[in-house]
């Protein structure tokens, strides 16, 4: 057990994949020398070397393109996007070349490589600089999508997603990098691809995943002393999504509201609602609620707070599930 | 004349520098003799000459890259392959091979007569370059004059984290896998990873039956489902609503007074403990798949029933009665009666004659219309007659009651039967339709049957019983009209309460009964 924030455990887990495996080269802007703009990689190229720790141009499309050919060739490339605002030079690349090369080799193919994005807003940034694009990643079969939230599972599912043979969109949540948190690194880690119960209760679930973790426990804990009895499932994989847990949870609670920063329309709160409502339509007290960003575009940081959910915005919406 | 063309030195590789011409123009070689060393990414290789004569053209100078394939030299053995035209031009190619290789390899294929030339195709692959197209990766020296003027220029003022031209070479890295293998991913969870939970899981129903029970305040963990798979239905809700609130009136059920009542209707969260988690509910499962037998829990409103019937068979002393009597005037009354337009559009039924007998018989035995109440002992004569229809609805047997039945004319009784049948098929029964009760006629002859020994209602005291009503030989007239006709025929029983209906009573009550279905007119008497 060691306490650490959640960017160094990255780069724990970075450094671990780093180690046990000659075939992972890390590729990103500014990742080497400088150890990303989060510090994420610091140390990493120089312990690895430049040949392991690429920096690479300013051209996302050009670092997931080159990272492609890596992966065929047998290489486990791990790239880091440095906003979330900037995958989408890279989009094509990922859509298109990663997510279906496995498939269009007839399964010949693999494409073990990770893309790490820092997502989500709060930290008073410019435009591009706090967006919560896993949506689109999500809805794209061949990639899977995972989000991390904590420095235990930052560590882990770091390795994980390493290990994968398929491509993974990797999210950090951006505001949380410098939360603290225990690292358990000797237990053995459970599946990448598994939600998890954080809080157990009996009125509601509030299904979350990334940074917004945090605020639902909290919200969690404002609303045991109102009186709910309030679960919080870390979703952690996004695609697939592990609607075992989620429907275990919400067969129990038979409330349950999905918080994300992600805008609302067409978002992963709309999938989980489809799906609960699919196989729990005669267990559900309530509909599933949505706390999420709101359909504008990411607005200026000044008003930051008033877009991103909120302890406040999360109990209302417990409040209004409790009250149908 | 012999061109000599940069060989392929294998290994993938794809170009090579020319380090030292051993020969010079003019020199006179032989075949195997070392004409150039080269070197490739990978080691230094002295090239033999394949052919014996004097070094026309050396086309390369020493320290240019070169792809694979280039000519490099022309070596004058007497024959007379190629010319020299294509020598010059070659020349001048080789001359800004450093610049662009790529470029110059182009023109050197084009011109190259050894070459197939190209075939024409407007689709699909065309055909394929003679070499790589692969670029070249340019040493330190690769940076033209002017580019690295321009980046020092660039550079003088700042230190950039990478100079453009700062270009490490290509080398093998050594890495050695260190410590323990990465975890594995993992699989997405099955639903088989679940283990199936003892709880039968949360009561089922939609959301507008939940809006419903809600709003009737019944917990839906306490209705006994009648639904597809196990759901609860709107009516269920409904009758649970019913039987909740009568068990919580104050009309002197000793039933809802026990514990097991307070429960199944209560409001408390563990009340369903029992059915959900017990060894009982565990092991009838278990056996019900065994055995080829099915379990229930018993709940709901088969559960109330079953009290309702121990408590009154506990409570009253049950004495059953039965007449048979011949009823033809009474379905002929009704042939009359339907075809009055009074009763356009109502169900006329034997049940309305009968529940216009037990009437105008009430009138003159009252203490059939009665009840003992145990906790005063006193027996309390009821003015108003509130006439029970017991009756089988989709959710179990259900009886409501006309209030005030002994002041109706034919036509309301028969209209406030018509509709009460209608919302008990409805599942719409409210508690006000079922409680109350004084007296209940129950009706097993539409099932076919002669008659019965009914249990009496609730804290009621008598209950009637129809037998189905038949063509029978009846035996009719006196002395010598005396002769058997098939007549309508029926048997009607009673059951009443010994402790404060004797059998003088009841039996009069039944013959008056009887009197009204056999000679409706006689009706008129009482």
């Amino acid at each position: 057990m060691t306490t650490m924030t959640i960017a160094k455990a990255l780069n724990a887990g970075l450094r671990r994949a780093l180690e046990a495996d000659p075939k992972v080269v890390l590729a990103g802007e500014d990742i080497g020398k400088l150890g990303g703009v989060f510090r994420i990689t610091e140390g990493l190229q120089k312990d690895f070397g430049e040949d392991r720790v690429i920096d690479s141009p300013l051209a996302e499309s050009g670092i997931v393109g080159t990272a492609v050919g890596m992966a065929l060739r047998g290489y486990r490339p791990v790239v880091e996007i440095q906003f979330d605002g900037f995958v989408f030079p890279a989009f094509d690349q990922i859509v298109t070349q990663v997510a279906k090369m496995h498939f269009r080799t007839h399964g010949q193919r693999p494409m073990p490589m990770v893309i790490r994005i820092p997502f989500g807003g709060g930290i008073g940034a410019v435009e591009h600089h706090s967006e919560s694009p896993e949506a689109y990643f999500a809805h794209t079969p061949g990639l899977k999508v995972v989000a991390v939230s904590n420095p235990n599972d930052a560590y882990w599912m770091i390795q994980q997603a390493v290990a994968s043979d398929d491509p993974i969109v990797f999210f950090e949540p951006k505001r949380r990098y410098h939360e603290k948190g225990e690292v358990d690194d000797a237990s053995t880690p459970i599946s990448l691809h598994q939600a998890r119960v954080l809080r157990l209760g009996s009125d509601v679930t509030l299904l979350t995943y990334g940074p917004m973790v945090k605020t639902c426990l909290e919200a969690a804990a404002i609303g045991a002393e109102e009186g709910h009895s309030i679960e919080v499932v870390d979703l952690r994989t996004l695609s697939p999504l592990d609607m075992v847990t989620v429907v275990d949870s919400v067969r129990r609670t038979r409330r349950a509201v999905v918080v994300h920063e992600a805008q609302r329309s067409l978002g992963m709160g709309a999938e989980i609602a489809a799906r609960l409502h699919e196989d729990l339509f005669y267990v559900m007290e309530a509909p599933v609620l949505r706390v999420t960003g709101y359909d504008t575009p990411y607005p200026m940081s000044r008003v930051e707070e008033e877009y991103l959910p909120s302890l406040d915005r999360v109990l209302d919406a417990v409040d209004q599930a409790m009250a149908y | 004349m012999q061109e000599f063309r940069l060989p392929d030195p294998g290994e993938g590789l794809v170009e090579a520098e020319i380090i030292t011409w051993r020969v010079a123009e003019g020199d006179v070689i032989k075949v195997n003799d070392v004409i150039v060393e080269i070197e490739t990414s990978k080691s230094l290789v002295e090239l033999p000459s394949p052919w014996a004569g004097t070094v026309a053209t050396i086309l390369v100078p020493e320290g240019t890259t070169v792809e694979v394939g280039t000519p490099i030299i022309v070596i004058d053995d007497g024959s007379a392959s190629g010319g020299a035209g294509v020598v010059e031009a070659q020349v001048m190619q080789a001359e800004v091979v450093e610049a662009d290789v790529v470029e110059a390899t182009g023109v050197v294929t084009d011109a190259s007569p050894t070459e197939d030339g190209p075939h024409p195709n407007l689709v699909g692959y065309g055909p394929k370059a003679s070499t790589t197209s692969r670029r070249p990766r340019r040493g330190g020296t690769g940076v033209d004059p002017h580019t690295a003027s321009a980046l020092n220029a660039a550079y003088a003022h700042q230190t950039p984290s990478r100079r453009a031209d700062a270009v490490t070479p290509s080398h093998p890295v050594e890495a050695r896998p260190v410590g323990d293998p990465l975890p594995r991913p993992g699989e997405a969870p099955s639903a088989a990873l679940v283990l199936a939970s003892p709880d039968s899981g949360p009561a089922l129903a939609k959301p507008p039956v939940r809006k419903l029970a809600k709003d009737l305040g019944v917990n839906l963990d306490e209705v006994q489902p009648t639904g597809p798979n196990g759901s609860i239905t709107r009516g269920d809700v409904e009758s649970a609503a019913a039987m909740a609130h009568l068990a919580s009136m104050p009309f002197g059920t000793p039933f809802s007074e026990t514990p097991e009542f307070a429960e199944q209707v209560g409001a408390t969260p563990n009340a369903r403990a029992p059915f959900a988690s017990g060894p009982e509910f565990t092991g009838s499962f278990q056996s019900g798949r065994l055995g080829g037998e099915r379990r229930e829990p018993i709940r709901g409103v088969r559960k109330i029933t079953a009290q309702a019937m121990i408590d009154s068979a506990a409570t009253h002393v049950h004495v059953t009665e039965w007449v048979t009597v011949d009823v033809s005037a009474t379905m002929a009354l009704l042939d009359q009666l339907k075809g009055r337009r009074e009763f356009a559009g109502l169900r006329v039924s034997p049940l309305l004659v009968y529940a216009k007998a037990v009437c105008l018989a009430m009138a003159r035995t009252p203490e059939v219309n009665a009840s003992w109440d145990e906790e005063t002992r006193e027996i309390v004569y009821h003015d108003d007659v509130n006439l029970g229809i017991a009756a089988a609805t989709p959710r179990g047997l259900m009886v409501p009651n006309i209030k005030g039945a002994q002041r109706m004319g034919l036509l309301e009784l028969s209209q406030a039967i018509n509709d009460l049948v209608q919302v008990a098929r409805d599942g719409k029964l409210q508690p006000v339709d079922y409680s109350h009760g004084t007296f209940t006629i129950t009706n097993v002859g539409v099932f076919g049957m002669d008659s019965g020994t009914p249990i009496i209602n609730r804290d009621e005291s008598a209950i009637l019983c129809m037998g189905s009503i038949e063509r029978r030989p009846w035996v009719v007239g006196v002395g010598a009209e005396e002769r058997v006709e098939p007549r309508w025929v029926t048997t009607i029983s009673l059951s009443f309460d010994h402790r404060l209906i004797d059998g003088e009573q009841g039996s009069r009550f039944l013959a008056d009964v009887a009197t009204v279905l056999r000679e409706p007119g006689m009706g008129l008497l009482f």
